[in-house]
């Protein structure tokens, strides 16, 4: 797909949307929606901002596959294995890949966590891009048009 | 209306139909028309906020019972 840049209303600036958001939860019903919007905002032009802290950070472990949902919502969950076994909803994993095929997705492992949890760089998937803290994705954050934070 | 490149995305939920569109679109070539075939009801408005964002060509949005086809033109 071609790189099409929006021309903004004023000053002949240009500037491309953006989305940012703070992933704090490993859990597949907080997962999936935030690898959606961030796809849906890559395939649409946008770039993507993606930190992923506490929980969140268990996400990018090698391997990771999420074993359940929030607590609070464990009486839904057969509802959500069913639909991802029919093959109606994809993974969280295969949204994420879609959209980092796109080179407009970057992914941030938070510092803090990761020392909370004992985990090295090494531990993670090779899609982070880097290990950062907090003064760090607020200046990639920070001139974002959507800016969530999903836990 | 005929289109080159028909993508089946129905049963598919968001953002299933929109990502099977975007990769369809981006192996397309200019002038090519593209159809989407989805029964996800958000699919009609995604596809267009889409077209919008990219500059791609939203053709036409049909219905034919539980199926939207949705046709865009596939720019430069």
């Amino acid at each position: 797909m071609s790189v099409h840049i929006i021309p903004s209303l004023g000053g002949g600036m240009y500037h491309m949307s953006k989305i940012a958001l703070i992933v704090a939860s490993e859990k597949m019903d907080k997962l999936f929606p935030a690898v959606t919007l961030a796809t849906t905002a890559a395939i649409s032009g946008w770039d993507a901002e993606m930190f992923f802290t506490f929980w969140g950070l268990l996400a990018l472990k090698k391997g990771y596959e999420p074993s359940g949902v929030t607590f609070d919502y464990r009486a839904y969950e057969g509802k959500l294995t069913e639909a991802l076994a029919s093959g109606s909803m994809p993974s969280w994993k295969t949204v994420l890949e879609q959209g980092l095929a796109t080179g407009r997705i970057r992914i941030y492992a938070c510092s803090t966590s990761l020392g909370m949890f004992g985990l090295k760089q090494e531990d993670l998937e090779s899609f982070v891009d880097s290990i950062a803290g907090a003064a760090t994705f607020l200046s990639k954050a920070k001139d974002a048009n959507v800016s969530l934070f999903i836990s | 209306m005929n289109a080159d490149i028909t993508v089946d995305a129905k049963f598919k939920t968001c953002p299933g139909p929109l990502i099977a569109l975007a990769d369809a679109v981006s192996k397309a070539q200019p002038g090519q028309v593209v159809k989407l075939l989805a029964t996800d009801p958000a699919a009609p408005s995604d596809v267009k906020e889409w077209a919008l964002s990219v500059g791609h060509t939203l053709l036409a949005r049909e219905k034919s019972g539980d199926v939207y086809e949705i046709y865009i033109g596939v720019s430069g």
